[in-house]
C-alpha cells in the first residue's frame, strides 16, 4: 500500500514537472503547446550529447555532474523553447486557435523525427546511470536516487513558485494571463514575458527529461510522447493554467496510475488514466482548483 | 379609415452593375465538376489500361484514405473540431464488420447497420460530454479516446487481442461475393478489381459527393457558422451543441466506413493500425489539402497515401517532413494547398467589366470615405441619387 | 432554364467522348484487364521475393535478412542454378504496417515473383497471406512466427510461440521453480508467447500474468503489482528496449530471481541497457551461427558479402531461401501447389541449425530452441543449456 502511494508521488513528480509547462503556457497564451512533452525528450538527448562532448573533464557517475548537466541542458531546452515560439507560434498568435494546435502537433513531429534522423530509432543507453541501495520505510521500498530527484523536482517547483508569485516578471506574466491587450496598456513588454515563459516552462521540461533519463537508463525519439499526454491529464486535472494546479495533477494522476495498475492489471492502467480524465472533464471541467473561464474563440 | 402606406424601406441599389457570372464550360464551379466526373472516368478506366495488382492496391488504399479525409473533413474542416484520435472510428467500424464476418457469419453488407449503430453510439458516447467544454480539450479527449480504443482492442479477446483479427471476407451481395469474379464481355474481373470499382462507386462517387453537399446545404452552413463564431451563431438560432453533435457523428460514421472498406481491403487488422500517428496522418491530408474544401482535401489524401509509396526510399524522412509541412502550411498558408473558396487562376467568376469597377466608384459623392483615392469622374450610373434619398 | 440544359447536354457529349477514348485505350492495350496483366513468367531467372523493414523502428532486422538470403542466392547460383535457372532476390519495404505491407506484397506478385521468402512482423505479414496465395506464390516466412500465421498455407523457418513456450515451460520445471510469473509488452508476439506459456504450463504454478506498456519507462506500479506474488521465476516475452529496462528496475525493487526473456529480447543491447541487474538472466532463442558447428564458415561468409556481422535472423532468411530453392528443384515447377507438396515433403533437409522437416499445418517439427544467457563479450547471448 506504502509502496504505491510512493510509487505513485515518485512518478507523478515526473509529471507535475512536465505539467507545469504545459500549464504556464496555456495560461498564457491560450495555445495547447503539443511539442511540450518534446521538450522532455529533447533534453535527454542534449545531456546524452553534452556527456558524451565532457566524459574526459568530469568523470562519470557522480550527482555532482549530473546537476552541472542539468543546469546545462536546461539553458539548452529553454533556448530552443524560445526559438520554437519564435518562428512558429509567434506568427499565428492572432490566427484561430485551430491554426495554432495544428502548428503545434507540427512541431512536435519535426521534433521527434529530427531526433530520430540523427540518433537512428533504437533506444540509446544513458552514460549515467543513478544506483542506489533501497531504503525501507515503513514497508515502502526508497531509494537514494528517488529522493534526490523528488528533492531537484520540489526544489525547481519551489524556486517557480516563488517567481511567478512574488516577482516583477512573474506579475507581468500573471497580468497576460489575465488580459494579454490591458497588460500590453500598461507597459508590459509582451513579448518578452511569453518568451520568457516558454523558456522556463521549456527548460523545466527539459530538467525533467534529464532527471527520468539518469534514473531510467535510456532514451528514445518516442520518450515525450506519451509523458506529454499525461502531463496534458495531469495538467486538466488540477485546473489547466493554474500553477498549484498542474503540481497537485501531477501527483494525483501519478497516485492513480499506481493503484489502477494494481486494481486492474497493467494492460488496462491508461485506460483508466484516459477514462478518468474524461469523466472528470465532465463533471469537473474546471479541474480540481482551476477557475471557470469563459472562452472567446 | 383611409390606409396609410408606409414606405417601405428597401436595400439600396447597386452602384455599378455587376458582371453577370460566368456561364458554360467555364463556370468554376461546373469546370470543377467537369474536372472530378473526368477524373472519376479516368479512374473507372485504369484498370483497363493497367491491371498490375500493386497499381489496383494502393490505389484501393488510396481511396479508402480519401473516405476517411472526407469524414474528417466534416469535423476539423466545416465544424471546426479538432479530432486527435479520429482513426479510433476507423477501429470501431472495421472491428465490427471485422468481428461480425469471422465469428458471425454476417456479410459486410449485413455488417454496415452494424457498424453506423456502433459509430453512432461512439460518437456520441465522446461527443455527448465533450463537446460542451472548450475546443481544445476536445483535441485531448479525442486522443485519448482513440488511445482508449486501441488498448481495448489490444486487450479483448473477441478483438483477436494484439495479433487481431484475419481472414476478413471481401463484400458480397446476397451469396454473390466479389471473390467469384465477374465476367462481362470477354473480360474477366477479378475480386480485386471488383472490389477497386465498389470503393470507387461507393466510396468516392457516393462519399465525396455526399460531404461536399452537406457542406453546402442547410446543415453545412450551419456547421460553417459555428466553426467562424459559436456565439454569433447561437444568437441567430443554431443549436451550437446539436450542431457540433452532428457534425460528430456524422465523421463517426464516414470514419467507420471506411474502417470496414480497409478490413476487406486487409483482410486482416490489427491494433498497430491505429496508432496515434495514423490520426496525425488524416489530420495531415485534411489540414495540408485545405480545411473545408473537397478538391483539397482529395488532393491532401492522396498525397498522404501515395507520397510514400512513390518515395519508398524516403519513408524514414516521411514524418519529419510532414511535420514541417504543417507547420510552414500553417504559417504561409493556413488555409491549405486548395481552399475551400479557391478558383483557378484562368477561371473566373464573374466576366470582368469593361468599365474599371474603381471609376464606378466615383459616383457615390463620398470622396473620404474611400480614403482620399483620388477617383475620376466616371459616367455616373442612373438611379445614385435617388439611392441617397433612400437611405 | 434553356441554357442550364443545354450545357447539360455539352456535358454528356464530352462525357461520351470520353467513354469512347476509353473503349478504345481497352481494345488497344494488353496491360490491363483485357490482358493478362503480367505474372511470373515461366523462363529466366527464378525469382524471390521478400518483404522486410526497411524503414521504421525495425528496419535493422530488414538488412539482417536481405543478405541471408542474398548469400544463400549467391552459393545456389554458383552451384549452377535451379533446374538451370538463376536466382534472382526481389526484395521491398513492409515498414512493419499492414497497409504498405499489402502493397509491397502486391509490389511483389506485380514483378513476378516465383516464390515469397519474407515477413518479419506478423501484423504486417498476415495480411499479405492472401495476396500471394491468390497469385499462386508458396511463401516460406523466415522470422515472423505468431501462432496466427499457422495453418495458413505458410511455412515458418522460425520456431512458433507454442514451440519456445514449451522450451521456456521445460526450463522452468527443469531449474525447479515454485512461482512463476509472465510479463508480456501488449504487441501481438509477446502476447502470443505468453499465452502459448501459460496453455503448456501444466503443472507449474503460474502465479499471475502481467502487461506493461513499452513506451513508458517507469514500470514500478507493475513491478509492485508482480512482486505481490513472490515469484521465483519470470519470464518476459517482450523485446529488449523495455525489457532492459524492467530487468534493472526488477532488481531495484528487490527481485533475485531467474528472470527468462523470450527471443525479442535476445540481443546484446538487453546488458547494455540492463546494466549490473543483468545477472541471472536468460533467454529462449533459436540458435546462432556462433553456437553452431561450421557456423564459423557461415558467418565469414556473410561478413564478406554484407560486410557487418550477421543479426538475428540472418540465418533462418538464408535458411528460407535454400528450403524454397530445394523445393523447387524437387518438384521442377515454380507452381505453388507442387513447391508446397515438394516444401512438406522434405524430411529433415539438412540446414545449419539442424534438420528441418514441416509439420502439416507448416510450422517446423521440433522449433530448436535452446537456452542463451548474456554472459559473453558485451552481453552477447551464448548457448547455457540446449534442454537436451
Amino acid at each position: 500500500m506504502l509502496q504505491l502511494i510512493w510509487n505513485g508521488l515518485f512518478v507523478g513528480s515526473f509529471y507535475a514537472l512536465v505539467a507545469l509547462g504545459y500549464s504556464m503556457v496555456y495560461g498564457i497564451i491560450k495555445l495547447l503547446n503539443f511539442a511540450h512533452g518534446d521538450l522532455y525528450m529533447l533534453g535527454s538527448f542534449l545531456a546524452f550529447v553534452v556527456l558524451g562532448g565532457f566524459t574526459g573533464l568530469f568523470g562519470l557517475g557522480s550527482i555532482p555532474v549530473l546537476l552541472l548537466v542539468l543546469l546545462i541542458t536546461m539553458l539548452l531546452t529553454g533556448g530552443i523553447g524560445v526559438a520554437i515560439e519564435r518562428i512558429a507560434y509567434r506568427p499565428l498568435r492572432t490566427s484561430p486557435r485551430l491554426a495554432a494546435l495544428i502548428t503545434a502537433v507540427g512541431v512536435s513531429f519535426t521534433l521527434e523525427y529530427a531526433v530520430r534522423q540523427i540518433f537512428g530509432a533504437s533506444p540509446l543507453v544513458f552514460p549515467i546511470r543513478l544506483q542506489g541501495d533501497p531504503v525501507t520505510i515503513l514497508g515502502a521500498r526508497i531509494t537514494m536516487p528517488q529522493i534526490v530527484l523528488m528533492v531537484v523536482a520540489a526544489l525547481l517547483m519551489f524556486g517557480l513558485q516563488r517567481y511567478v508569485m512574488h516577482s516583477r516578471e512573474g506579475r507581468a506574466m500573471r497580468a497576460i494571463a489575465l488580459d494579454q491587450k490591458a497588460s500590453l496598456l500598461m507597459g508590459v513588454n509582451v513579448n518578452r514575458v511569453i518568451s520568457r515563459t516558454f523558456f522556463i516552462g521549456s527548460a523545466l521540461a527539459g530538467a525533467a527529461g534529464v532527471m527520468a533519463a539518469a534514473y531510467y537508463g535510456t532514451i528514445d525519439f518516442l520518450m515525450g510522447f506519451v509523458i506529454g499526454l499525461k502531463a496534458f491529464t495531469a495538467a486538466v486535472i488540477g485546473g489547466i493554467g493554474n500553477l498549484y494546479g498542474a503540481m497537485l495533477g501531477g501527483i494525483v494522476l501519478g497516485l492513480l496510475e499506481s493503484f489502477g495498475t494494481s486494481w486492474f492489471g497493467g494492460q488496462w492502467r491508461d485506460v483508466f488514466a484516459f477514462g478518468f480524465l474524461i469523466l472528470f472533464l465532465v463533471f469537473r471541467p474546471t479541474g480540481l482548483l482551476g477557475e471557470r473561464v469563459v472562452e472567446r474563440v | 379609415m383611409a390606409r396609410v402606406t408606409i414606405p417601405r424601406l428597401q436595400a439600396p441599389k447597386p452602384f455599378i452593375q455587376r458582371p453577370a457570372p460566368v456561364s458554360g464550360l467555364l463556370a468554376p464551379d461546373r469546370f470543377m465538376k467537369i474536372v472530378g466526373a473526368v477524373l472519376f472516368i479516368a479512374a473507372a478506366v485504369l484498370p483497363f489500361v493497367t491491371a498490375t495488382p500493386y497499381i489496383i492496391s494502393i490505389l484501393t488504399s488510396a481511396m479508402i484514405y480519401i473516405v476517411l479525409a472526407m469524414g474528417l473533413n466534416v469535423v476539423v474542416g466545416y465544424a471546426g473540431l479538432l479530432d486527435l484520435g479520429y482513426i479510433a472510428f476507423m477501429a470501431v467500424g472495421a472491428y465490427t464488420s471485422g468481428i461480425l464476418t469471422t465469428q458471425f457469419g454476417l456479410s459486410m453488407l449485413e455488417t454496415i447497420p452494424f457498424v453506423i449503430i456502433a459509430c453512432i453510439i461512439a460518437g456520441v458516447v465522446i461527443g455527448g460530454p465533450t463537446l460542451r467544454l472548450r475546443s481544445d480539450y476536445l483535441a485531448i479527449v479525442t486522443l485519448g479516446f482513440g488511445e482508449i480504443i486501441r488498448i481495448t482492442a489490444n486487450n479483448l479477446k473477441i478483438t483477436g487481442g494484439p495479433s487481431g483479427i484475419h481472414g476478413i471476407p471481401t463484400w458480397s451481395f446476397f451469396g454473390w461475393s466479389f471473390a467469384d469474379g465477374l465476367d462481362i464481355g470477354g473480360v474477366h474481373f477479378s475480386a480485386k478489381i471488383l472490389f477497386y470499382y465498389f470503393v470507387l462507386f461507393v466510396g468516392i462517387g457516393v462519399a465525396v459527393i455526399a460531404v461536399s453537399r452537406l457542406g453546402k446545404g442547410k446543415l453545412g452552413r450551419a456547421w460553417k457558422s459555428v466553426r467562424d463564431d459559436e456565439d454569433v451563431s447561437e444568437a441567430m438560432g443554431i443549436n451550437g451543441y446539436v450542431t457540433k453533435l452532428a457534425a460528430y457523428i456524422i465523421g463517426a460514421v464516414w470514419g467507420g466506413f471506411a474502417g470496414t472498406l480497409m478490413a476487406s481491403h486487409l483482410s486482416a487488422i490489427s491494433p498497430n493500425s491505429f496508432e496515434f500517428l495514423y490520426s496525425a496522418l488524416v489530420l495531415m491530408a485534411v489540414v495540408l489539402g485545405g480545411m473545408g474544401s473537397t478538391p483539397g482535401v482529395i488532393i491532401g489524401a492522396l498525397f498522404v497515401s501515395l507520397a510514400p509509396e512513390f518515395l519508398r526510399e524516403f519513408s524514414e524522412w516521411r514524418f519529419l517532413l510532414f511535420g514541417v509541412l504543417l507547420v510552414v502550411a500553417m504559417i504561409f498558408r493556413p488555409k491549405g494547398i486548395w481552399p475551400a473558396n479557391a478558383v483557378l487562376p484562368f477561371l473566373k467568376k464573374r466576366e470582368i467589366p469593361e468599365i474599371p469597377p474603381t471609376a464606378a466608384v466615383g459616383v457615390v459623392g463620398v470622396d473620404a470615405s474611400y480614403e482620399g483615392e483620388t477617383v475620376g469622374p466616371a459616367t455616373p450610373t442612373g438611379g445614385a441619387n435617388d439611392e441617397e434619398g433612400a437611405r | 432554364m434553356i441554357s442550364r440544359a443545354h450545357s447539360r447536354a455539352r456535358r454528356f457529349a464530352a462525357l461520351g467522348a470520353i467513354a469512347a477514348t476509353a473503349a478504345l485505350v481497352l481494345s488497344g492495350c494488353s496491360g490491363g484487364l483485357a490482358g493478362d496483366g503480367g505474372g511470373a513468367s515461366s523462363d529466366g531467372p527464378i525469382k524471390l521475393g521478400m518483404l522486410a523493414p526497411f524503414s521504421g523502428s525495425e528496419a535493422a532486422f530488414g538488412d539482417y535478412m536481405k543478405y541471408g538470403a542474398q548469400l544463400a542466392i549467391d552459393e545456389i547460383n554458383a552451384d549452377g542454378g535451379v533446374d538451370g535457372r538463376d536466382l534472382e532476390l526481389v526484395t521491398e519495404d513492409d515498414g512493419c504496417d499492414a497497409t504498405a505491407a499489402v502493397a509491397a506484397a502486391n509490389k511483389l506478385v506485380s514483378a513476378g515473383v516465383h516464390g515469397s521468402v519474407g515477413g518479419y512482423c506478423s501484423g504486417a505479414t498476415l495480411p499479405t497471406l492472401p495476396v500471394f496465395k491468390e497469385a499462386g506464390i508458396s511463401m516460406v516466412i523466415p522470422a515472423a512466427n505468431s501462432t496466427a500465421l499457422v495453418g495458413q498455407g505458410a511455412f515458418l523457418i522460425n520456431g512458433t510461440g507454442i514451440q519456445q513456450g514449451a522450451a521456456a515451460v521445460a526450463y522452468a520445471e527443469k531449474l525447479g521453480a515454485q512461482t512463476v510469473v509472465l510479463i508480456d509488452d501488449n504487441t501481438d508476439y509477446s502476447v502470443d508467447l505468453a499465452n502459448s506459456f501459460e496453455e503448456q504450463a501444466g503443472e507449474l504454478n503460474l502465479a499471475k500474468r502481467e502487461s506493461v506498456n513499452p513506451d513508458e519507462k517507469d514500470f514500478a506500479a507493475n513491478i509492485n503489482s508482480v512482486l505481490s506474488a513472490n515469484p521465483d521465476f519470470i519470464y518476459w516475452t517482450g523485446y529488449y528496449q523495455a525489457g532492459g529496462l524492467l530487468i534493472d528496475q526488477l532488481r531495484a525493487a528487490g527481485y533475485d530471481g531467474v528472470v527468462l526473456v523470450g527471443d525479442g529480447s535476445v540481443d546484446a543491447q538487453l546488458a547494455a541497457i540492463a546494466g549490473p541487474a543483468i545477472d541471472n538472466v536468460f533467454g529462449t532463442f533459436t540458435r546462432t551461427p556462433d553456437m553452431l558447428e561450421g557456423g564459423d564458415a557461415w558467418v565469414a561468409a556473410y561478413k564478406e558479402l554484407a560486410g557487418a556481422d550477421p543479426g538475428p535472423y540472418s540465418m533462418q532468411t538464408y535458411e528460407a531461401v535454400k528450403a524454397i530453392a530445394a523445393a523447387i528443384d524437387d518438384a521442377d515447377s515454380t507452381d505453388a501447389e507442387k513447391v508446397d507438396a515438394a516444401l512438406l515433403g522434405l524430411k529433415a533437409f539438412p540446414l545449419l541449425s539442424g534438420d528441418l522437416t514441416f509439420a502439416k499445418d507448416g510450422s517446423r517439427e521440433g522449433g530448436g530452441f535452446v537456452i542463451v544467457s548474456p554472459t559473453g563479450d558485451n552481453g552477447a547471448f551464448i548457448l547455457s543449456d540446449d534442454l537436451a
